[in-house]
């Protein structure tokens, strides 16, 4: 049974799996860096993609409107992240739990609105949505192999493949990035230049939030159609294990995506070639190979030092 | 950088009306008025906790003033904000520094100027910055990483800021904290480079000889409030101390002589590693003999907190021998090395040596605690024994304090160095390590831990006392050991010791090197 | 910070009574978001609220199942208020709940030759015990490694959660069911129930007395004494001879035999079987409650009756106004995040600005 998992064209399929799950975890944790470069760990991630996934189903059902969906589910992650930058930059309470907390909002929240909006639905009938269409990019896609896997994605899926060099850039050759990297590190430092830090930081966290949102509606209205509670399963937080794993430093942290996604799409190609063995190892392993993951990583560790601690003036 | 064609020489470029700040209930600054003369280095002196730096602080546009008014130029200024404060051409150096460790020199210098466009092109900048540095005598690779500069060099870093930005009236906190005597005194030269283009300085400091050494004029801090304005010409150096302190200074301790003993601790080539890998120790040999005070003199980050910390069982020692009283006690546990008789006085009273949030009482017995005296059978509390303990320390050392009770935050500076040094010298030890004890002390404080320090040698006690303040070594060590890079370069007699032989060590200058 | 000509100025000291007006106005505010919720599905403000108090605590027996509900909210309260104290940021409640599950079922399920008594101490024990691996680990990792353990607790949980479901699905399953879950438990091992027609079982008293202990622990005893240390000033500490790592992993393993307690509970207490669903997010809500309790063991019990009661009464507020039993995991973390302002609000003094 097992040899029919490694003929090409199922490797091929895996492949564009691959690609496909990367995304939104991709998205996330492109926000996630960029919350983390600006001193602040937001542990509400799953919380912002959750959200974003409702929201964005909803509006695409009351819209019918893919466009509509995908800004209402980035506005939701900004929302979510502004509580966030609120408590820990303003009112400086404890990033930890806040995120946390944010996570048990977006989990009630999510369930709660479902509920109420969609009272009539069951296992049977549910609700559901018209998913976004692949893309095929005209020519690239005709490249044997490579074509299948990168160049018949979705529309978000090239922009967050796209984002990756973008924020390279954004990072190390912008004014900007040059400020944001020194807002993680040292705020007084560029605090004592005159920088307006809780501006930045506000910015930086809420855009961060905005891309986690957008992440999460690819769950919804990409992939499924349907919402079903906790559709996150935790990919918020394998986009915060991404970025530890890869040191903060884009094209490292889409090799770690690439990895826990490939994990993920070897998952669920087995199962739906009825390999029979536990599915829940299956299931269980990207988790574990983020624990190791973390392991081995807090070795070389480059985050950013003022991640995590308040800033204060005095 | 040229100033105004409006004002001459020695018109004023800085005032300040009844300028107030307050944190909490705290005045930090009481209505002080001053000015600056243009092209002259006027000092800012106090005790550590007089104002200096909230003042400096105010003026850089950090700070808010609660009330009063700053005339720059003559002119009122609007400054509520360091940009705004840059934009005046008033830049100040800090006493830690602000640099961002992972960029680099270039990066930190031109981050939040005008050098810093949408899209970054750094060329222009770095060229201006090599003027300035060949202007001056400086020289620094712009393009390293702060992390990999030296101390000394990280300071050239936050000079550099402030003249890039066309600075004309320049800020400096106490900027030989860090500094050997040597260091210094290329420090002064440039500053004298830099009064004769035009530039005002306001030098904060606490040290007398500088003040002296290097100003035009002085205003003496103390507990706020400005006690005077004077021509440095006109006074002498135990004039600006009683002005400091409000009383007559005492300079010289009066200690008798030592009667040494026998070796109590030794260390053999130690090598040890820092936080970030780098060699800290390379083979250091010391020793410290009963009833004698050791101090190792050093400018701080030359390895003597890596010493510190390896003698006392927090640091790992790669290769070599701690050894104490003929018994081998390196890399053990910090207990068991307490418990044969090393008492010990962190560098940093509230983060290395107290638990701020934990009583007086439950701080007294940090260290104590797992030895069985305070809880039965190592498990239950006894209240009554802790109580009794507390009360003893807090008589015996004078601790100011309504109850055992209270958080230690709340207590000063000396009143937490009582509370270490009850804890520390509560289990009789054969040999007490103190790194920086009377640092950010006032003079009071200072007094009290220099006491306790000599009565303890008196009793037998071996010292080993680290100090970045040569005067404090002069004045209590026995012997002398100057630590530079790591290595120890010179052992001396206190009686043999002079200042500039000293200051030459510390720089590295051997004898015979020159 | 300036804002409107009020400056705010962060305080040295707390006062009492400004944390009393914060923590009211937080209260209030959840209130009203709870009734802008319930507008929100449509339903009256003022029959869902009364439905959800008279679910909660109207009467005798709404009050014991409140405490039924409450009862493993205690004990996970507990789990995160001991790790929490040593600024261990454990999020793993919720797997070491599971663990200690699985571990107290199959001493009930496997052991019924034994004395009732000696099973029922046996069930405890092995469900602390399960727990106690499931904390023993992060807490190696975290000790001995230096691992952050926010990451590694949250990723343990999903772990356990499809190991319970593979011994759900295969070797514990009850045969012939749709839904995987174990047979039930031989009655010998079931906790015995303390009032006659309620579902309130001796696990609560499990949970008081945990409480008590836990208390005693921190404040009484010398491991509790380095515990807090080690929570507020680990430098410290280290220098005078604590020793960190295994003060970590004690703690740790504290915590997650804590937490297996309130599965033991759930399992032996309650559905007298072990199930996928055993726990609905208790593990998290124990954050909560750890929190609104200040981290202290004492407060965990009325912090938990709190919640307890209201995830009874909102059955009967869904059975009576339709408004979803979901709105109170929504309100929980709108409680948590309000709470949190309102302490950190508590340190800012409000100063009126002369010259803004």
């Amino acid at each position: 049974m097992l040899e029919a998992l490694f003929q090409p064209t199922i490797i091929i399929s895996m492949l564009a799996g691959m690609v496909r799950i990367a995304t939104p975890i991709l998205l996330a944790a492109l926000g996630v860096l960029i919350t983390n470069r600006a001193g602040i760990m937001n542990l509400g991630f799953e919380g912002i993609m959750l959200m974003g996934a409702y929201v964005g189903f909803w509006a695409a059902h009351q819209t019918q409107s893919i466009p509509l969906a995908i800004l209402a589910a980035i506005v939701s992650g900004g929302l979510m992240s502004l509580i966030m930058v609120f408590m820990a930059s303003t009112l400086k309470v404890d990033q930890t739990v806040t995120g946390i907390a944010l996570n048990i909002l977006a989990s009630g929240l999510t369930f709660y609105w479902y509920r109420v909006a969609y009272k009539a639905a069951t296992a049977q009938v549910m609700p559901s949505v018209e998913i976004m269409q692949r893309v095929e990019i005209p020519i690239l896609s005709q490249i044997p192999v490579l074509g299948r896997v990168f160049f018949s994605q979705y529309l978000l899926t090239y922009f967050a493949f796209l984002m990756v060099p973008c924020m390279w850039f954004f990072l190390y050759k912008t004014k900007y990035g040059l400020e944001l990297r020194c807002l993680g590190e040292n705020p007084r430092a560029i605090d004592m230049k005159g920088i307006n830090i809780t501006r930045l930081q506000y910015i930086t966290v809420i855009a961060g939030g905005m891309l986690g949102g957008l992440g999460g509606a690819f769950l919804t209205i990409a992939s499924a159609g349907i919402f079903v509670p906790e559709i996150s399963a935790g990919r918020g937080w394998l986009a915060i294990v991404v970025v530890i794993a890869g040191n903060w430093l884009p094209f490292r942290i889409l090799m770690a995506t690439l990895i826990f996604s490939f994990l993920d799409a070897f998952q669920l190609q087995a199962q739906s070639l009825g390999v029979q063995f536990p599915y829940q190892i299956l299931l269980a392993l990207p988790y574990v190979a983020a624990i190791v993951l973390i392991i081995v990583s807090r070795a070389r560790s480059e985050a950013p030092s003022a991640l995590g601690v308040p800033y204060f003036r005095e | 950088m040229q100033g105004s064609t409006l004002m001459q020489a020695h018109e004023p470029i800085l005032r300040t009306d009844n300028l107030t700040k307050r944190f909490g209930n705290v005045v930090a600054n009481k209505a002080i008025s001053f000015q600056v003369n243009k092209g002259e280095i006027h000092c800012l002196l106090g005790e550590n906790g007089a104002g200096k730096t909230t003042l400096a602080e105010c003026l850089y546009g950090f700070y808010r003033l609660d009330s009063g008014e700053i005339y720059l130029k003559g002119e009122k200024a609007k400054i509520d904000s360091p940009r705004d404060a840059v934009n005046l051409g008033i830049g100040m150096v800090h006493q830690h520094f602000v640099l961002v460790r992972p960029l680099t020199v270039l990066e930190n210098i031109v981050v939040g100027t005008d050098a810093a466009q949408p899209i970054l092109d750094l060329s222009k900048a770095r060229k201006r910055l090599e003027k300035l540095c060949s202007e001056y005598g400086i020289t620094l690779d712009l393009t390293a990483k702060v992390w990999q500069l030296s101390v000394g060099e990280q300071q050239w870093v936050e000079i550099l800021k402030a003249l890039f930005s066309g600075v004309e009236l320049l800020v400096l906190d106490e900027p030989t904290a860090v500094l050997t005597p040597q260091e210094a005194d290329k420090l002064f030269d440039i500053l004298a480079k830099m009064k004769a283009d035009g530039l005002s300085i306001i030098f904060i400091t606490h040290k007398l000889r500088e003040v002296m050494a290097v100003s035009d004029r002085v205003t003496v801090l103390r507990k706020g409030e400005k006690v005077a304005t004077v021509n440095t010409n006109e006074v002498t150096q135990s004039d600006l101390a009683q002005m400091m302190v409000g009383r007559q200074v005492a300079f010289r301790v009066t200690k008798g002589k030592a009667r040494t003993g026998a070796p109590l601790l030794e260390v053999r080539n130690l090598c040890v590693r820092n936080d970030r890998g780098q060699e800290a120790l390379k083979g250091v040999s010391l020793q410290v003999r009963r009833g004698e005070i050791v101090g190792v003199a050093g400018v701080s980050g030359n390895g003597q907190r890596e010493l510190f910390e390896s003698i006392v069982g927090v640091r790992r020692v790669e290769q070599g021998q701690v050894v104490f009283n003929g018994k081998d006690i390196t890399n053990d546990e910090p207990r068991s090395i307490a418990a044969r008789g090393v008492a010990h006085i962190p560098e940093d009273r509230l983060s290395e040596g107290l638990v701020p949030d934990f009583s007086i009482s439950e701080n007294l017995i940090l260290g104590l605690h797992n030895r069985g005296r305070f809880f039965w059978r190592g498990i239950y509390l006894d209240s009554r024994e802790v109580k009794d303990f507390s009360s003893k320390c807090i008589d015996e050392f004078d601790i100011v304090t309504p109850s055992a009770d209270q958080k230690t935050s709340n207590l000063s500076g000396g009143n937490l160095q009582r509370v270490i040094l009850a804890r520390e010298l509560a289990t009789n030890p054969q040999c007490l390590v103190a790194n920086q004890p009377t640092r950010g002390l006032d003079v009071g404080a200072i007094e009290y831990v220099y006491r306790r320090l000599i009565e303890q040698r008196d009793e037998g006690v071996g010292v080993l006392l680290f100090s970045e303040d040569l005067d404090e070594i002069l004045n209590l060590a026995d012997r002398i050991i100057v630590f530079f890079r790591g290595e120890t370069v010179g052992t001396l007699k206190a009686e043999e010791a002079t200042r500039e032989g000293i200051g030459l060590l510390m720089a590295g200058i051997v004898e015979g090197d020159q | 910070m300036t804002v409107l000509g009020l400056r705010f100025e962060r305080r040295e000291k707390v006062s009492r009574r400004w944390q009393f007006v914060t923590l009211a106005l937080a209260f209030l505010a959840s209130a009203l978001v709870s009734s802008l919720l319930i507008i929100f599905a449509r339903a009256s403000v003022g029959e869902a609220f009364a439905a959800l108090f008279a679910g909660a605590f109207g009467s005798w027996k709404a009050f014991l199942e409140t405490l039924v509900k409450a009862t493993p909210l205690i004990l996970t309260g507990l789990s995160v208020t001991v790790a929490f104290r040593a600024k261990i940021w454990s999020i793993g409640a919720e797997g070491q709940l599971l663990t200690g599950a699985m571990a107290g079922y199959w001493v009930g399920a496997n052991l019924t030759s034994l004395p009732p008594v000696l099973l029922f101490l046996a069930i405890l024990a092995a469900a602390f015990a399960g727990g106690a691996v499931c904390g023993w680990i992060p807490g190696y990792l975290k000790a001995k490694l230096r691992v952050d353990e926010v990451i590694v607790t949250v990723m343990l949980n999903y772990v356990v959660i499809f190991l319970l479901s593979y011994l759900l699905a295969n070797p514990w399953r009850e045969p012939a069911q749709y839904y995987h879950m174990t047979p039930s438990v031989p009655e010998v091992a079931h906790f015995p129930v303390l009032f006659a027609r309620s579902r309130l079982h001796i696990g609560f008293v499990v949970a008081l007395v945990s409480s008590v202990l836990v208390f005693w622990l921190l404040h009484k005893t010398c491991l509790g004494y380095e515990i807090r240390g080690i929570g507020l000033n680990p430098t410290a500490v280290k220098f005078k001879g604590v020793n960190v790592a295994r003060v970590t992993i004690l703690t740790m393993v504290i915590s997650g035999g804590l937490a297996g307690l309130a599965g033991a509970g759930e399992v032996m207490g309650l559905h007298h079987r072990l199930k996928a669903d055993i726990s609905t997010g208790i593990g998290f809500t124990g954050i909560i409650i750890a929190m609104l309790a200040g981290l202290n063991p004492l407060g965990v019990i009325p912090a938990a009756i709190l919640f307890g009661g209201l995830v009874n009464g909102s059955n009967r507020m869904q059975i009576l106004t339709g408004v979803p039993t979901a709105m109170v995991y929504t309100i929980q973390g709108v409680v948590l995040l309000l709470f949190l302002s309102a302490r950190a609000m508590a340190m800012y003094r409000v100063r009126r600005v002369r010259n803004a």
